[in-house]
């Protein structure tokens, strides 16, 4: 059954999986400096590079009564409950009670008018009659697909609704492009005190590589001043496209240039010039990869989660060029997976190039991991 | 000297205010408990001023943050790229008090930052009393806002009824609150005082569920009706 619904729904216009994530072949391209690599650089151009539009921007051109929308809600939270602790057993992925909550968010944008969303569970109310028609963003068959996708393919919550809510943003993103993490979120915070207290790093010019959705540069976007801008870059054309549709869609075309390339490539003519340099690069070790949660490890870009042998790979190209990259007195923050990751980043920005780096300092995320490291070029 | 006395109602027991409603009372209040002094080492870095609730609403969020430990619900294994999970709950303690507020209803660990900051503003203007001298008492700007306009002692200068669904009702509602535990939980006398009739002082206090609740654990306290 499992199988045959699965084709069903391939077939609807809300999955378009352009990347096969079977195939992880597709690896940044190192052009700035030498590093020793075993990657193969081949450019799969996929097709169109519009992105599609997240469920809450779509017009309510469907609609379904009450007592079906109750129907489809009382079996959307069947399936979550017969979950249980299953996944989160199996590979710490959603419990019963995580779902349900995703239901919630999920109808709060399949629906038009959210008020009724409350009265769904309780059988009767006074004002609601079973057949009374509510308007959808999303057909009902399409509503029931998209859960099933969820639970049976586990497929992640925030490609079902084409978005996420990080910071203050809600950012679309689709198959192809890494789901903004919450722990991401501190990069902009950091940035935004030292933009705080050290004058003239807010009027200057920032690099956010490899953006994927666009969050940190739009964040960052957000809070430089007068004359600041930021260039976000990523190697993928679908990142690459929905990072565009976010810039616009926050009206922050003039403020956060997004330009493809890997890496440090398509910033080749501001090298030296960059008042902060920030990044979220791929850094979860090769080996871990086949035992990552589902929603992960088996529907976003390996491209943005692979970090090589020891996941060092892109954290050590960064390490390398921003000395390059970053201006005298510039910011950099770089997200890592952890504790010895990101002890050896902050070693090599301590030690390198005759103390190119000074203040380098490791920050722990919300969880208590040693999750970035930051400093500032001398 | 950045240290002050600080009446505070049922110090340590905040958590409790999260599950239900129904859990909201203590069973067997003694005046003791009511009345603990809690010994405070107020925020030495910002200035000299003692600090009172008043001086905690009236912070800055950036501030009134400074003052917090900031905990996310316990999330386990390595996080960042590894891991697909909305765990987003936000839990401020706040440091001077002990007050405990929290969110997890949003999408985003961003928003229920904010939603938790708001939530600590209510829980402080509802739980830490500052003592009032009552000869010669003028009510503060921040108490005749929320006054409806019919009050005698509201000059025309105060400008509209702030209701409870804006951010400055807190600072309202804390000033109301210290003057009726000041009158001991009497409605007719906090009316008096602030020159309206018992009635709209009722009604004003029954517009709140979290002010109403806790205008009325005080009378219970008093051994008084709960106000309806």
């Amino acid at each position: 059954m499992t199988l045959c619904f699965t084709r069903t729904i391939h077939s609807l216009p809300f999955k378009h999986p352009r990347f096969s994530l079977s195939n992880p072949s597709k690896r940044p391209i190192s052009n700035f400096l030498p590093h020793s690599s075993s990657k193969s650089p081949p450019l799969l151009r996929p097709i169109s590079p519009k992105p599609h539009l997240p469920l809450f921007l779509r017009p309510p051109a469907s609609s379904a009564t009450f007592s079906d929308l109750q129907k489809f809600h009382s079996w959307a939270k069947g399936l979550a409950f017969s979950v249980g602790s299953k996944f989160l057993d199996s590979d710490n992925g959603p419990d019963t009670d995580l779902l349900c909550r995703e239901i919630k968010w999920l109808l709060e944008d399949a629906v038009d008018d959210t008020s009724m969303l409350p009265h769904l569970g309780s059988s009767q109310n006074p004002n609601l009659t079973g057949s009374k028609l509510i308007r959808l963003k999303v057909d009902l068959d399409d509503l029931y697909s998209l859960w099933n996708q969820r639970i049976e393919e586990r497929r992640p919550f925030q490609y079902i609704v084409g978005c996420e809510h990080w910071r203050d943003f809600v950012l679309c993103v689709e198959e192809g492009v890494l789901i903004p993490r919450p722990e991401t979120e501190m990069i902009v915070d950091m940035v935004e005190e030292v933009v705080s207290k050290e004058k003239g790093l807010g009027k200057g010019l920032w690099a956010d590589l490899g953006t994927g959705s666009g969050a940190i540069g739009i964040g960052i976007g957000r809070i430089l001043e007068e004359g600041g801008r930021v260039i976000a870059t990523d190697v993928s054309e679908v990142a690459v496209s929905v990072a565009t549709f976010n810039v616009q869609r926050y009206g922050l075309q003039d403020k956060v240039e997004i330009r493809q390339g890997s890496w440090f490539e398509p910033i080749e003519d501001v090298m030296g010039k960059l008042a902060g340099l920030v990044s979220n690069p791929p850094y979860i070790p090769r080996d871990q990869i086949p035992r990552l949660q589902a929603e992960v490890g088996k529907h976003e870009p390996r491209l943005a989660l692979d970090g090589g042998e020891n996941g060092m790979d892109e954290l050590l190209h960064l390490c390398e060029g921003s000395s390059f990259a970053l201006g005298s007195g510039g910011f950099f923050a770089f997200e890592t997976n952890g504790d010895e990751q990101s002890e050896l980043v902050a070693d090599i920005m301590t030690s390198k190039s005759e103390n190119s780096f000074r203040d380098v300092k490791i920050k722990t995320d919300m969880a208590g991991i040693h999750r970035f490291v930051t400093g500032f070029r001398r | 000297m950045a240290q002050s006395l600080l009446k505070s109602v049922f110090a340590g027991g905040y958590s409790k205010l999260f599950t239900s409603p129904a859990n909201r009372r203590i069973t067997s209040p003694t005046p003791h408990q009511f009345q603990l002094q809690l010994r405070i080492n107020a925020f030495s870095t910002s200035s000299n001023r003692s600090s009172s609730s008043r001086d905690f609403l009236s912070l800055s969020d950036e501030l009134l943050m400074d003052q917090c430990e900031m905990n996310t619900f316990k999330a386990s294994g390595p996080g960042g790229q590894h891991r697909n999970k909305r765990e987003t709950a936000v839990r401020l303690k706040h440091s001077p008090t002990g007050i405990i507020a929290q969110a997890v209803e949003d999408r985003s660990q961003h928003k229920n930052r904010a939603s938790a900051l708001a939530r600590l503003r209510t829980l402080l203007a509802l739980k830490v009393r500052d003592a009032i001298d009552l000869d010669g008492y003028t009510p503060p700007l921040e108490l005749l806002q929320i006054l409806p306009a019919k009050s005698t002692i509201r000059g025309s200068d105060v400008g509209s009824q702030i209701g409870p669904n804006n951010p400055k009702f807190a600072l309202g509602m804390k000033a109301l609150l210290d003057l009726i535990y000041a009158v001991n939980g009497s409605v007719s006398e906090a009316a008096k005082l602030l020159g309206l009739s018992t009635g709209a002082l009722s009604r004003l206090i029954l517009s709140d569920d979290s002010l109403r609740m806790e205008v009325n654990e005080l009378r219970a306290l008093k051994g008084m009706k709960p106000l309806k």
